[in-house]
């Protein structure tokens, strides 16, 4: 396998240059995009060296969008927080539930375990609206609708899978006589939990977090049937701009860019885990 | 005070039985040994002890109070496990330290105690490491520390010496018998090594598939066996294994070994007649003259010199393997023919179809149930 | 210390027993699973009602009239077809070229790790973020995608409004989205392959295609198994992109399970046809996942059993 030909190194080379062009281009198009005027953007041939402006951000951060038409309210920041606060709430909450059960899971196989388990998975697997459809009506009714809480309840539906499956595995990896010799020691469950199964499994737990944050975020369909305007991710904002009228490709792309930036940010963070994470602890990286 | 009372255990992993009602009474400050092949239950009897798993069946007595449903953390016994079972994210003084502070004592009170034991086991200079930084005789005399720094009436010991290196093992092994008695604690060691099992057990409890085979003094194990199983387990090189076909003459009980009739002093009447192994220690053959009663022609296949002791592997005229042991230093054939006579009185016999041994009349031999 | 020590020791309050902890733990993780079954058997429950939003007066059980009607309905055959077709395409192409980039990238240098942590970054844009990318590229009036096509002689290409190529478009966004996850994970299963039977082919001069298809493929198979299966489960419901494209459209062209169920029920109000179609999709992935967990769980094991 060692002697490559010099004809397949070429091909090779190629092969790779082709696919690192057409998975990053488009990532690349829309931050030059952001950087442009309306005018640059609409020009044909499309113009790959241009005066970048940083009109389309701050138009985005102030929320004024000052045209020649007059002023436009963009919600934009608005959706942001949203998306902020609705994720990492949701981690927040999905780490309190699932770390414990996670815990009782790997370490206490319980009547019962493996089937509540598995019914959280098949969670992960089920369509989305099979249960978001009830639940619009549902939350009408329990004054949930349009609330942050309904919200980051039904995140659960994607954090909650994520972690207990994760973390399990992580706790699962930990030698069983640990925790034992610990106990012999004379500590209680709970402080063997803390000291002990905490700290150790503390790299898994926080990387699922970060994982349960980017699906989180990246969410769509939940807010989409369950969120009005006020309550609305960066995921379902973003989408309202490009048929609100007025504004303008720049912002667009300037919004996109601000929104997918965390997600890759913390991708790259915890790339390490990210094979794990994918796979629900199936595949290591 | 710490005398340590097993009535019928009985665990269960799924339908597979790894301890079948077995029972068992360690006397206070007195060190029994578990001894057996791996999967012979003596882990699993360790952490029912030590409170870490609950038995299917049975009570557990420390010091003469039910200790059954008593969860771990209040049973006051010190552990140590065969792969160390150190926190990684502690230091080795943190390791230590832990049964201490479990109950609340003051950081004067910890210091003095984890710098007393680490010292007596040589590891003072290493307290601030964390186990990572350990070497594995490093690691496993920090899990010995842990286990002793509270001073526990009861010390479970579960193979402590298996991850060590060679020398270590021969070490602690002289080290650990002097260590313990110091204590005074009640300990249950688990090894499957029998030397170490024979250096350190007060008693010894030799288990196979979840039941207790024999329980003895170390001699009474080597001595008198229980049965094959057990007399392979115990010595080096191991037992030589014969069948014969015991009979009488006037002279009493003999076997025919090669042609010669070697007669075996003292060896019971039952034996007569029965389908036998006879199981000859290396040590218990040696080399004689042409002309002495009872000496049995071999010829000399190799020699092997060990530390103490030479071994030699001598082949019958019927073409049977056999090993004779002398130690090092003393005469005996080297190559071609010659002769061994057997020592009779450390002849042992085994009944060939179920391998017991028969006319056990000093063994102490515990039958758990249905014998297995 | 003895007995009478050891006694005081123990705590004489409250304490949770050992056999009652587990459930303990893992009891508000259990609430929230059961919130969560309600809505499910609610929708099985309103897939046996005739039932509009628009007509709440009218609701009544209707028992399979749902499911029965779907034989008969064009609009059900249409969304069976596409969404099979969407989930068939994608999940395959996807396979070939996640496969192929694995073993592009399977040896380990800083070039190649370089790239395939870029390459997870359309994995990590929302997939409604990424079609919305798209869209913004292929706009008929300044998009560099349809400039490009104009370029190649594909004047007037009108990607997603297209009836005709409204397919290809979101196929290819999915591609562009969800290519790195199968890469993500064939080249973790590649690199975690024993190297020996490599060797020994090597030295042996066996021909690479010989390699490939019965060495490395078969090694593989267990997380092609997983990569696919988790695919398939979630391109056959997929909605973000589609939705966020072309909502379903143009006419019906697009509209896949969840799309056509969200339609059902905002558009036309029709819960108890949306919910029929979600409980039909449901079957139909509960039967994947069936197949699938199996495989998942094996490999799972032989992943923590490798830790």
């Amino acid at each position: 396998m060692q002697h490559t030909s010099l004809l397949e190194r070429i091909l090779r080379g190629i092969a790779l240059t082709l696919v690192v062009i057409f998975f990053m281009f488009p990532i690349v198009w829309i931050f030059m995009m952001s950087f442009q005027t309306n005018e640059t953007i609409l020009r044909i041939p499309p113009q790959l060296v241009f005066e970048p402006t940083l009109a389309n951000y701050t138009a985005l951060i102030t929320g004024k969008l000052t045209t020649a038409a007059g002023t436009l309210d963009i919600a934009f920041m608005r959706n942001l927080w949203n998306s902020v606060f609705l994720s990492v709430t949701s981690v927040a909450v999905a780490l309190l539930l699932g770390v414990p059960a996670a815990y009782a899971f790997a370490r206490h196989k319980f009547r019962g375990s493996e089937d509540i388990a598995f019914t959280l998975l098949s969670f992960r697997f089920a369509p989305a609206l099979l249960v978001l459809l009830p639940l619009t009506l549902y939350f009408q009714k329990l004054g949930l609708a349009n609330t942050y809480i309904g919200l980051i309840w039904v995140y659960q539906l994607i954090c909650l899978p994520l972690i207990l499956w994760i973390v399990r595995g992580y706790f699962e990896d930990i030698p069983a006589d640990i925790e034992y010799a610990y106990r012999i020691a004379g500590h209680s469950w709970f402080a063997t939990f803390r000291k002990i199964a905490l700290p150790l499994a503390g790299p898994g737990i926080a990387a699922a977090g970060l994982l349960a944050f980017i699906f989180a975020w990246n969410n769509f369909v939940f807010a989409l049937v369950l969120a009005s305007a006020d309550k609305q991710p960066v995921t379902v904002g973003a989408l309202a701009f490009i048929t609100s009228s007025g504004i303008q490709y720049g912002q667009i792309s300037a919004a996109i860019v601000l929104s997918i930036t965390p997600t890759l940010a913390l991708a790259l963070y915890a790339q390490r885990y990210l094979v794990e994470g994918l796979s629900l602890g199936a595949v290591k990286g | 005070m710490a005398s340590l009372e097993l009535k019928n255990i009985v665990k269960r992993y799924k339908s597979q039985t790894v301890l079948d009602n077995l029972s068992l009474t360690v006397a206070d400050g007195e060190t029994l040994v578990l001894f057996g092949p791996s999967g012979a239950g003596k882990t699993v009897l360790l952490r029912l002890v030590a409170g870490v798993i609950d038995p299917d069946e049975g009570k557990i007595l420390i010091g003469g109070e039910d200790m059954t449903d008593v969860d771990a953390e209040f049973r006051g016994v010190g552990m140590a496990f065969q792969n160390f079972a150190l926190f990684p994210h502690m230091t080795a003084f943190d390791n230590i330290a832990t049964p201490l502070q479990a109950r609340h004592s003051s950081q004067g009170t910890i210091k003095a105690g984890v710098e007393s034991v680490a010292k007596l086991l040589k590891i003072g200079h290493v307290l601030s490491h964390k186990p990572r930084a350990l070497s594995n005789g490093q690691k496993q005399r920090t899990a010995l520390a842990r286990a002793l720094v509270g001073a526990p009436p009861l010390l479970l010991l579960d193979d402590p010496l298996r991850n060590v290196d060679a020398k270590l093992r021969f070490e602690m092994r002289l080290e650990l018998p002097r260590l313990l008695a110091d204590r005074g604690a009640t300990v249950v060691y688990v090894t499957q090594d029998y030397k170490e099992a024979m250096a350190l057990g007060d008693r010894i409890a030799v288990m196979s598939q979840g039941v207790v085979k024999q329980l003895g003094t170390p001699e009474q194990i080597y001595r008198e066996p229980a049965n094959i199983e057990i007399a392979r387990l115990f010595g080096d090189p191991t037992i030589n294994l014969l069948d014969v076909k015991p009979a009488r003459d006037a002279r009493g009980i003999y076997v025919g070994l090669s042609n010669v009739q070697v007669h075996l002093a003292g060896a019971p009447e039952t034996a007569i007649g029965r389908d036998c192994i006879i199981g000859l220690r290396p040590e218990a053959l040696h080399f004689v003259g042409e002309n002495e009663p009872g000496a049995i022609p071999v010829t000399v296949e190799a020699e092997t010199p060990l530390n103490e002791k030479i071994v030699t592997l001598v082949r019958t005229v019927r073409g049977r393997e056999i090993l004779v042991s002398r130690p090092a230093g003393t005469p005996g054939e080297t190559e071609g023919k010659a002769h061994i006579a057997v020592d009779s009185k450390s002849a042992l016999l085994f009944d060939h179809a179920s391998g017991e041994r028969i006319g056990s009349k000093n063994v102490v031999s515990l039958r758990n149930g249905e014998a297995a | 210390m003895t007995a009478a020590t050891m006694q005081r020791n123990r705590p004489s309050g409250f304490r949770i027993s050992k056999r009652v902890l587990p459930y303990v733990l893992s009891l508000p993780a259990l609430l929230v699973c059961i919130g969560i079954l309600i809505p499910f058997f609610t929708s099985v429950v309103y897939s046996f009602q005739r039932y509009r939003l628009s007509q709440p007066w009218a609701r009544q059980f209707n028992w399979g009239d749902n499911y029965i009607s779907f034989f008969t309905d064009p609009k059900f055959w249409n969304t069976l077809q596409v969404s099979l077709l969407y989930a068939g395409i994608t999940v395959l192409l996807e396979l070939l070229l996640g496969l192929a980039i694995a073993m592009l990238l399977q040896k380990r240098s800083t070039l190649n790790n370089f790239i395939s942590i870029m390459l997870l970054m359309p994995l990590m844009t929302a997939p409604a973020l990424a079609a919305l990318m798209w869209k913004l590229m292929t706009n008929p009036g300044f998009g560099v995608l349809s400039y490009l096509a104009s370029l190649i002689g594909l004047q007037d290409f009108r990607w997603a409004s297209s009836p005709s190529t409204a397919l290809f478009t979101v196929v290819l966004v999915d591609i562009w989205v969800y290519t790195p996850f199968i890469m993500i994970l064939l080249l973790a299963g590649l690199r975690s392959l024993p190297t020996q039977p490599f060797e020994a082919a090597a030295l042996d001069g066996v021909p690479r295609s010989f390699v490939f298809f019965r060495i490395t493929l078969p090694m593989l198979t267990p997380y092609i198994l997983t990569a696919t299966l988790f695919r398939l489960l979630d391109s056959i419901q997929q909605f973000d992109i589609i939705y966020a494209m072309t909502q379903g459209g143009p006419g019906d062209t697009l509209t896949v399970f969840q799309v056509e169920a969200y339609l059902n029920f905002f558009q036309s109000t029709n819960v108890g046809r949306s919910a029929a179609l979600m409980i039909i999709l449901w079957a139909i992935t509960y039967f994947l996942s069936n197949i699938f967990i199996k495989n998942w769980l094996r490999l799972r094991e032989r992943a923590r059993g490798l830790a």
